[in-house]
């Protein structure tokens, strides 16, 4: 056998209905490998309901509920409660929605959730738009992005608002883990799935999913648009241990963010001033981002800290 | 009235094709209508399009299921897709394949035309290796075979509404119109029979899905496949690991080995692969 350096166990079926080259479906193959078998999967609608079942067969090797879009927080609540009352303390469970259905539609099951302190993991892959239903505006679509309700003709140049910074909405309900996950760095992904899975209490991941249909890339370039990322600051790696911060891939200089954004058609029409403007925020947020780490060395920032210590329950 | 239905993958314009040729007939004076069928939204997936034209105003607002003229916009999609369902009797079918029309299997009556419009649209600068945007060559051809409409409103349409690269689009549907191929049918018409739709079974108690996808092979997605050229391959298991489909397995000696049922023809493999040693070729 070839040396693996990722767990060899696939609960990811192929014959699934993703587009070829998606990076979803790539988050969901490693982060089952991590996983395991003892896994139940809570998936609102969105692009992994249609990638998962096409009727009647499933793409995952694992128990899968398909619910509604708003409801993926009060989903998993509901069944690590059934789960508990049924003694099987040892499967873990897990949301798994999309930035639409996390970031808007489904924020406040989610929050709800996060400060039921149920013992869960709640995973939003973030394609960065509501790709199912073909490419709209999500909260996460980044500033300046092209989609089909942020259109570039006339007056109008792609987005005009930042994206959403999920990781800080989550934080601020102190939950006992949460990180950021990108596909293009498989062992880090699996480093961060191993170790969510053996903590309990609420839990929280961001993976990148780059989306070659409605980023308007080459499927081929999914893994080097997901590293550009990374390397550039626009999606930085970190984790976030009962309010201490770790940037897991230390970037010495920021690689500028145009190959990032040269790289995606939906990026195409930006001009110098525009690509001036991602850059300054890129920078800025991985400046604050350095800072946290810094500071949480020291001692867990304020807000990061709760004045009661939290109790996991279902 | 003449009906046609288009046949493509998500990402070729097969959509887009049909609403331009629509502004085609509008030009040329008649009352046309499209629309797209409605369902999910997927790169390289089969996607269908709708096109009537009359000369007053047509009224049935439907899918087509009885078409006179049959569109395909990728070869591939001849395995897996019934594309020439319903196909009325004397209709055409017109397929981008670099083959000769007499290749082409159709329903016994069937006029056939195709064009090597991959070929064309790249020469163009028309998309990519991998997704070829073929949808303005296939209305040059679709123009001459069928004469539904004029190669002057359909140059004009597509200058007008093609979303990007309007003249290079224009030139590319006058080299369509110049190089498709048609061959009359040889056998007397034989009327097509027509298919009723099996209802659904109610559904089960319990778990709704229990088959994994493995009995689905998605290779029909594929416009190129990857070959791995084990010489130089070493073990690094990348192309595994990045994988989105899972299509990569392992020989007894720990080469990796593509699952052909299952690959979607990404070409992540090829990009991601350290001594480049798997090359993406095209199998039509």
């Amino acid at each position: 056998m070839a040396k693996l350096t990722l767990p060899a166990q696939e609960l990811m079926f192929s014959g699934h209905s993703a587009c070829p080259g998606c990076g979803a479906a790539l988050a969901m193959r490693l982060l089952l490998k991590g996983l395991g078998p003892r896994t139940v999967v809570s998936v609102p609608a969105c692009c992994w309901t249609v990638i998962a079942t096409p009727y009647p067969t499933t793409a995952l090797g694992v128990a899968m509920m398909d619910n509604p879009i708003e409801a993926t927080g009060a989903s998993i609540s509901g069944i690590r409660a059934a789960l508990d009352a049924m003694g099987e303390k040892d499967v873990t469970v897990v949301g798994f929605a999309g930035d639409g259905g996390t970031a808007d539609i489904g924020i406040q099951a989610l929050s709800g959730m996060l400060e039921r302190r149920t013992n869960a993991l709640y995973v939003m892959y973030d394609n960065e738009a509501y790709m199912n239903t073909g490419v709209q505006r999500s909260g996460e679509t980044p500033l300046g992005a092209w989609t089909t309700t942020t259109p570039v003709e006339g007056h109008e140049h792609g987005k005009i608002e930042a994206k959403k910074d999920m990781m800080a909405i989550v934080l601020a309900h102190h939950p006992v883990y949460a990180a950021t996950l990108n596909p293009s760095f498989p062992e880090d992904f699996e480093r961060k799935v191993e170790k969510a899975k053996a903590m309990s209490g609420p839990r929280f991941f961001d993976i990148f999913a780059p989306c070659s249909t409605g980023w308007r890339f080459d499927a081929q370039k999914t893994i080097a648009i997901g590293r550009l990322a990374t390397d550039t600051g626009v999606f930085p790696l970190y984790e976030v241990e009962n309010g201490r911060y770790h940037v897991t891939r230390k970037v010495g200089s920021l690689k500028p963010v145009e190959e990032y954004l040269h790289a995606q058609g939906r990026f195409r029409h930006l001009t110098p001033a525009n690509i001036a403007a991602v850059g300054a925020q890129v920078r800025d947020g991985w400046e604050k981002l350095l800072t946290f780490e810094s500071e949480s060395l020291v001692a867990p920032t304020p807000s990061a800290a709760p004045t009661a210590p939290p109790a996991t329950r279902a | 009235m003449i009906e046609i239905r288009f046949h493509g993958r998500g990402g070729q314009g097969a959509v887009l094709a049909s609403e331009m040729l629509s502004q085609a007939a509008f030009i040329d004076g008649k009352v046309p209508q499209s629309f797209p069928f409605f369902g999910v939204e997927r790169r390289g997936a089969p996607v269908t399009a709708f096109f009537r034209v009359d000369d007053h105003l047509i009224q049935i607002r439907t899918s087509i299921t009885q078409p006179d003229i049959v569109v395909v916009l990728d070869p591939g999609l001849l395995k897996v897709i019934p594309v020439a369902d319903g196909l009325r009797p004397g209709g055409l079918m017109l397929v981008n394949s670099r083959r000769p029309p007499a290749e082409i299997e159709a329903p016994p009556g069937a006029r056939r035309a195709t064009v090597d419009a991959s070929r064309i649209a790249l020469a163009h600068g028309l998309g990519s290796k991998t997704m070829p945007v073929v949808n303005t060559v296939i209305l040059g051809a679709l123009a001459r075979a069928s004469g539904v409409v004029s190669l002057e409103a359909i140059s004009a349409a597509i200058e007008k509404y093609a979303p990007a690269k309007p003249a290079q689009n224009r030139d590319a549907a006058i080299e369509g119109y110049g190089a498709v191929r048609t061959i009359d049918p040889t056998t007397s018409p034989v009327p097509p029979v027509p298919k009723v739709p099996h209802p659904l079974p109610p559904l089960p108690e319990g778990p709704i899905a229990s088959r994994p996808t493995t009995s689905i092979h998605t290779s029909s997605w594929r416009t190129l496949t990857p070959v791995i050229h084990l010489a130089h391959c070493t073990k690094c298991n990348f192309c595994w690991k990045f994988c989105p489909d899972d299509a990569i397995g392992f020989d007894d000696q720990g080469f990796p080995v593509i699952k052909l049922d299952y690959c979607k023809g990404c070409g992540i493999c090829a990009e991601e692969c350290p001594p480049k040693t798997i090359e993406m070729i095209s199998e039509d």
